[in-house]
């Protein structure tokens, strides 16, 4: 712990941040808007006492969530301007992901040996695909949300982070998760743990695809290639996996139509305006009118962008806090996988290490894949800006993963095992 | 720990991405976002629009040419001169867009400058009550008046510009259309079938045979050649690869110099002249006049064109009289007019003076720029001498004033249907005054107006004197 000196002026300054962000909202309507004005008061106190307590409880790092603090700031003013009932249902979000982040946390602490859930990380995404695929909703062309008494959630989401989990338990010793007392020679042990490994992977992938969420389809995969590179025993098999990658993408160019449609607006978005090509052309306008300044809050016409609250979230950042704005975004993101990165270094017990290190590659991902396709530096695919967009399921998974991270942080923990390998 | 070592490159790989993203991010903003901020889809555009009062268009002079007005919630853009700047200033609608420089500088129109695009606050499309710039044209409008009823009722252009600066004084197109938002929407469907073609820009984007006016081109090239002493016997007509090239009328001039030559506009002498000088010698003369090459103007012009693949006798001495497949734009004639006023040096046109932010501030000057050098000082000093000798003497007699040296070069070009005998050739008359220090360079083409002598040459004296007039009276006042 670096003690209480580094975290006062940025947590000031998150502060300031919030409290000059709100009273403009507060001040620039018709009228004096009492809602923002009490949404601002509690984001504020709420961010500062969080961030007090993980410090004065010694709970693992303390600039994770300082980082997140400023992201979900910046998230949570940004959606409140566009739409204030949806400023306020994010609030309520975010309290249930700072619930889900402590408890994550506590729990994360006090069981030992995750590994042992192995078979649950395979078939819990896998039941979770089915649920809904039988019992999906149809919401914007994607067969991925669940509704349950009125209360949609996707669980791909979800999916996504105990896809991590199976990672670490395979990666913890490199091809032995299965077959472990077989009579095998080590040879054919070794092979057919691979071939289980791919299975796995590219079930879930291949299920992602079938529902459409391209993004986190080709999130789970590069974040697969990753570990692979990083933990694999040699890189046979990463080079394997990593010569799919131009076939995939052809096959999947041909298969599927929505496929297809994507890298055709990716190439020209201009040529059908106003059908396909809208929605990336309706976020370019917005970050081109923003300037370097943007506009200033409640200002812009960030509300041209179709789903501007969720997957581009981040064009209505340019728009209002400029392009500075956006840049000062991607340089949080990128402070946070530093800082994640970093922990993971010093942590010893493998489990831990590989966990954490996936996950912090998978908000790195992420963060380049939306932020990339919003900007058409790569083609679209629809997944969430963590901490910022607008939504229940990306911010409360976000914040499972960041208390797992947070847990992992805690170096008083890392004492659990120490088994190192290769 | 080989481990660590790959986390680590994985991190600086991360963290190139994510540099990559900041890099892409300023490259729009630098450099796509001005395309960005005007595109038409781009709905913010009709918010400003809505709050901004659209700037005015202004002559040289000061002269009210295009203003927007309230109306409720809309504007209305009035043109107080209905037709007469339809093919310069364009139009502005909110069912066909905008046009020529309501499109070209409808930003700075709108107030959307560079400063404040970078510096993105004051752009804020919120605001209402904003204003936008106003824009000085070089047009005189006193000029354009007189282009506009000399030229009434016929078809054709004229186009007056200023030799040394480059400024186009007058931009006349007719047929011409009422460019106002209503009249526009009701004509719009008769206006596109007319034959007439009232949408085209003669002044700028028609194309032309240039005629016997080529021959002020030629007549550098032959001088260049060291040609211009020599005698040569003119028969009234004479045949080159069986096409048989006549004078106007068949007259036959007998041993005549060059200076006659160009002064009675001999073909015959041309079309030989053509074939002596060769291809090389044409080609170079209509390159260094930029033929083929496109003009950088604030509205759109049509780039002029010279045969650009290999030619035969009959080919070298039909452009040679500016026939067969040379064609020119009458804006791209009063150019080279001006060019060789100017001493051999064509000026880049001008057609925007300045612009004028709403407290009255410049925002940004015009400047002149040499555009090309057709020819050497000598050369052009010779031609202007010979060319004033068409005007004294020759068939230009029509376009003398008197009191003041003039020059010109008449044209008289067959078309598609003076071949056929159902119309008469387009006339065409260029020109600059006064000899010795010129002030205005004028090319004027009515279509199947006949010889260029009796009905263009009367025209383009009328607009040179009245400018030389309207100048000499400014100067008595100050």
């Amino acid at each position: 712990m670096l003690g209480e000196t580094t975290f006062r002026r940025p947590l000031l300054l998150i502060a300031v941040f919030n409290i000059i962000g709100y009273s403009f909202l507060f001040l620039s309507g018709e009228a004096y808007n009492w809602h923002i004005a009490a949404l601002g008061t509690f984001v504020t106190l709420l961010i500062c006492t969080v961030c007090l307590f993980i410090i004065k409880r010694n709970a693992g790092d303390e600039y994770l969530f300082l980082i997140v603090s400023m992201l979900l700031s910046i998230g949570l003013l940004v959606i409140s301007r566009l739409n204030e009932g949806l400023g306020i249902k994010q609030f309520i979000w975010v309290l249930v992901g700072l619930t889900l982040f402590f408890s994550v946390y506590f729990v994360y602490i006090r069981v030992s040996k995750w590994e042992r859930f192995t078979y649950l990380y395979i078939f819990l995404p896998f039941a979770f695909y089915l649920i809904t695929l039988v019992l999906g909703k149809n919401i914007n062309g994607a067969v991925n949300w669940i509704s349950i008494g009125g209360f949609t959630f996707q669980p791909s989401e979800l999916s996504k982070i105990l896809f991590i989990f199976f990672l670490a338990s395979y990666f913890k010793q490199p091809d032995m998760l299965f077959l472990k007392d077989s009579r095998y020679s080590e040879k054919t042990k070794v092979i057919v743990n691979r071939v289980l490994l791919m299975l796995v992977t590219y079930l879930n992938i291949g299920f992602l695809v079938i529902q459409r969420e391209l993004g986190t389809a080709v999130l789970m995969f590069l974040v697969f290639l990753i570990v692979l590179y990083v933990y694999g025993r040699d890189m046979r098999t990463f080079f394997l996996n990593s010569a799919l990658i131009i076939p995939g993408l052809l096959a999947s160019y041909a298969l599927f139509y929505h496929i297809r449609v994507r890298m055709e607006v990716w190439i020209d978005p201009w040529s059908d305006i106003t059908d396909k090509g809208y929605q990336i052309t309706q976020s370019l306008f917005a970050i081109a009118s923003g300037g370097f300044f943007g506009t200033g809050i409640g200002m812009g016409r960030p509300d041209m962008v179709p789903a501007v609250t969720t997957d581009f979230i981040f064009a209505a950042i340019c728009e209002e806090l400029g392009v500075f704005g956006g840049v000062a975004v991607v340089l949080l993101f990128m402070l946070l996988i530093y800082r994640g990165i970093k922990i993971i270094l010093g942590v010893k017990n493998r489990f831990n290490k590989i966990l954490g290190f996936g996950i912090a590659v998978m908000f790195g991902l992420q963060t380049f894949i939306i932020i990339g396709g919003v900007i058409k530096l790569i083609p679209l695919t629809g997944i969430t800006l963590p901490f910022v967009s607008y939504g229940g399921s990306s911010l409360t998974t976000s914040f499972i993963a960041l208390g797992i991270m947070q847990a992992i942080s805690n170096t008083d923990m890392d004492e659990a095992g120490g088994e190192i390998y290769g | 720990m080989a481990e660590n070592k790959r986390i680590i490159r994985v991190m600086v790989g991360l963290c190139s991405l994510f540099l990559a993203l900041v890099v892409y991010l300023t490259f729009i903003q630098l450099f796509k976002s001005k395309s960005l901020i005007a595109n038409t889809y781009n709905r913010r555009q009709v918010k400003i629009e809505e709050n901004t009062a659209r700037g005015n268009i202004y002559d040289r002079n000061g002269v009210l040419l295009a203003y927007s007005e309230k109306n409720g919630e809309q504007q209305e853009r009035i043109y107080p001169f209905g037709p007469l700047y339809s093919h310069v200033i364009g139009y502005n609608s909110k069912v066909y867009g905008k046009s020529l420089i309501e499109a070209a500088y409808n930003r700075e129109l709108l107030g959307i400058n560079e400063y404040s695009q970078v510096f993105g606050m004051a752009s804020s499309s919120n605001y209402p009550g904003r204003k936008g710039d106003n824009i000085y044209l070089t047009i005189d409008h006193e000029l354009q008046a007189l282009g506009g009823e000399l030229l009434q009722g016929r078809k054709g252009a004229v186009v007056a510009m200023d030799p040394k600066t480059g400024e186009v004084l007058a931009l006349v197109s007719s047929p011409s259309f009422n460019p106002g938002a209503k009249e526009l929407e009701k004509n719009w469907q008769v206006m596109v079938e007319s034959q007439d073609a009232p949408f085209l820009s003669r002044a700028t984007q028609g194309l032309y045979p240039p005629g016997s006016t080529f021959k002020i081109l030629i007549t550098a090239a032959a001088i260049e050649k060291g040609l211009e002493n020599e005698i040569y016997n003119d028969k009234g007509s004479i045949v080159i690869d069986e096409r048989e090239i006549r004078n106007s009328a068949g007259k036959a001039y007998g041993e005549i110099d060059l200076k006659k030559a160009l002064a009675v506009s001999s073909n015959v002498v041309y079309a030989q002249l053509g074939v002596t000088l060769g291809e090389g010698s044409l080609k170079d003369i209509a390159q260094r006049a930029k033929f083929g090459k496109e003009i950088d103007f604030d509205i759109p012009v049509s780039a002029s064109r010279f045969p650009h693949d290999s030619m035969s006798k009959t080919d070298l001495a039909e452009s040679a009289i500016g026939q067969g497949k040379v064609l020119v734009t009458p804006l791209h004639m009063a150019m080279i007019t001006s060019g060789i006023a100017n001493g051999g040096v064509m000026m880049k046109p001008l057609l925007v003076k300045k612009l004028e932010d709403p407290d009255g501030k410049t925002d940004k000057d015009a400047k002149s720029a040499e555009f090309s050098k057709i020819m050497s000082k000598d050369v052009s000093e010779k031609i202007k001498v010979m060319m004033q000798e068409v005007v004294v003497s020759g068939t230009g007699h029509n376009a003398a004033i008197q009191g003041i040296n003039v020059a010109g070069k008449t044209g008289t070009a067959e078309n598609e249907l003076s071949v056929k005998k159902k119309a008469k050739e387009h006339s065409w008359f260029v020109g600059f005054a006064p000899v010795e220090d010129p002030k205005i360079a004028v090319a004027v083409i009515v279509e199947y107006g006949g010889s260029g002598s009796d009905t263009a040459a009367i025209i383009a004296r009328n607009i040179i004197k009245k400018y030389l007039l309207e100048q000499k009276t400014s100067e008595n006042k100050n």
